[in-house]
């Protein structure tokens, strides 16, 4: 079924469970979210047999796009190596987020729905626009950045950087630093969240409003934000990456 | 509102699991498929760019090296030609002097060698005269005093010739 009247659609601050799989319901955005991820992960194994040492249009962009992010990745780690090493993660995460962010601007997102229960839902919904996805990333992000640290630097020396009996100044940073590593995933999950969400309903809103050409601004300005927070996710795991893996002395 | 922040969030930790299963999913998927094999072919790419900028400067430098070699046998052949030239030069000198010596020392053979004939010549036909001259007094002695010539006195004719010789 395809919203087509003119009242405005509901905006729901949590997914919307479309559909059940073995007693577990899968959300509108979880769904775009593998839709997502099956896109990506086909155009992976197409693409692998395709890797040419002289490289043709697509794999000159992407190309492109890999050594920016690894010269960036370079200037922050400081050196290729350890970029190398930590450009997976950084990159998954950079691609995946601004992926499903530009995948909620696609149209039919949010303007396909169906009935469940008697409710109308939306088929699809932007992937983060669901705390579920940001947490999930945030939480990813911290852990591995934490696992990261510890491996680089010894176990040991990376948990003394939160519980440090040594002397109380200590101590009190240890406890700073605890506390904001808790911070990081509120702040990470949230920002992507409000960011993603708000463009969602302020796109729903103005597309109510003015259904013709006047939403195109803001569909642009979508796309900006979309592009901008993956950045900003991926560079403040980049950061963390950073701090974790400095050695004692390094890091100030 | 109703139920817990996490309930009124949507947070369920079914749905976030799924996420990070997603999210690790992708994450070895593109690892494998997309980063490895890339990243592989800008290392070597890379190299191999690096590689030939390394042959083109050791190029550069050859090419400077036989620059100077061929500079180096320019200047040598140039010299060797002045020398040849130079030798050249002398040895005509040389040999243009030994003709010309040889030229006036056969000049004067032949100077000589015509002197000689000359005299030879002269000697002949002063012998010729004094015969003729001879033959004309002869003559002339027998025209003057309508004489038998077989009975001229010889001492007279010669006593003429004798005159007549050292009168020439």
């Amino acid at each position: 079924m395809i919203y087509d009247d003119y009242d405005m659609e509901e905006i729901s601050l949590k997914a919307q469970e479309i559909f059940y799989i073995g007693g577990m319901g899968i959300t509108n955005s979880l769904f775009l979210t593998l839709l997502v991820s099956l896109v990506l992960m086909t155009t992976a194994v197409i693409s692998y047999k395709r890797v040419k040492l002289s490289p043709g249009f697509f794999q000159s962009g992407v190309e492109m796009g890999f050594e920016w992010l690894l010269d960036l990745m370079s200037g922050m780690l400081g050196g290729v190596k350890k970029a190398e090493q930590y450009f997976p993660l950084v990159a998954t995460i950079f691609i995946f987020i601004m992926i499903s962010n530009l995948s909620g601007i696609l149209p039919g997102v949010g303007s396909f729905v169906i009935e469940n229960g008697g409710n109308e839902v939306s088929l699809l919904r932007a992937p983060a626009a669901d705390l579920n996805f940001t947490v999930a990333f945030a939480l990813i992000s911290v852990i591995f950045t934490n696992i990261i640290g510890m491996m680089a630097v010894g176990a040991l020396p990376h948990i003394s950087k939160f519980i440090n009996f040594s002397n109380p100044i200590k101590f009190f940073i240890g406890i700073l630093e605890l506390v904001s590593e808790f911070a990081k995933i509120l702040s990470l999950s949230f920002r992507l969240f409000g960011n993603v969400f708000a463009g969602e309903v302020l796109l729903t809103i103005v597309a109510f409003l003015a259904p013709y050409v006047i939403p195109l601004p803001f569909m642009g300005l979508e796309i900006f934000v979309g592009m901008i927070q993956a950045f900003v996710f991926a560079m403040l795991t980049l950061v963390s990456i950073a701090l974790h893996t400095a050695l004692h002395g390094e890091e100030h | 509102m109703e139920g817990n922040v996490f309930e009124q969030l949507g947070l369920n930790w079914k749905l976030f699991l799924s996420q990070a299963v997603n999210f690790f999913i992708l994450l070895i998927v593109l690892r494998f498929f997309v980063y490895k094999p890339l990243l592989a072919i800008i290392k070597k790419r890379n190299e191999r760019i690096q590689e030939g900028l390394q042959k083109a400067e050791t190029a550069d430098l050859r090419l400077k090296e036989v620059d100077e070699i061929a500079k180096n046998h320019l200047k040598k052949a140039d010299q060797e030609s002045i020398e040849i030239i130079k030798n050249t030069q002398q040895k005509a000198k040389e040999l243009a002097e030994s003709l010309q010596n040889k030229a006036e020392a056969y000049h004067k053979e032949l100077l000589d060698q015509a002197k000689l004939e000359y005299q030879k010549q002269q000697e002949q036909a002063q012998q010729l005269v004094f015969l003729q001259a001879l033959e004309l007094v002869k003559k002339t002695i027998v025209k003057t005093v309508q004489l038998d010539p077989k009975h001229i006195d010889d001492a007279m004719v010669k006593k003429a010739i004798t005159y007549i010789k050292d009168e020439i």
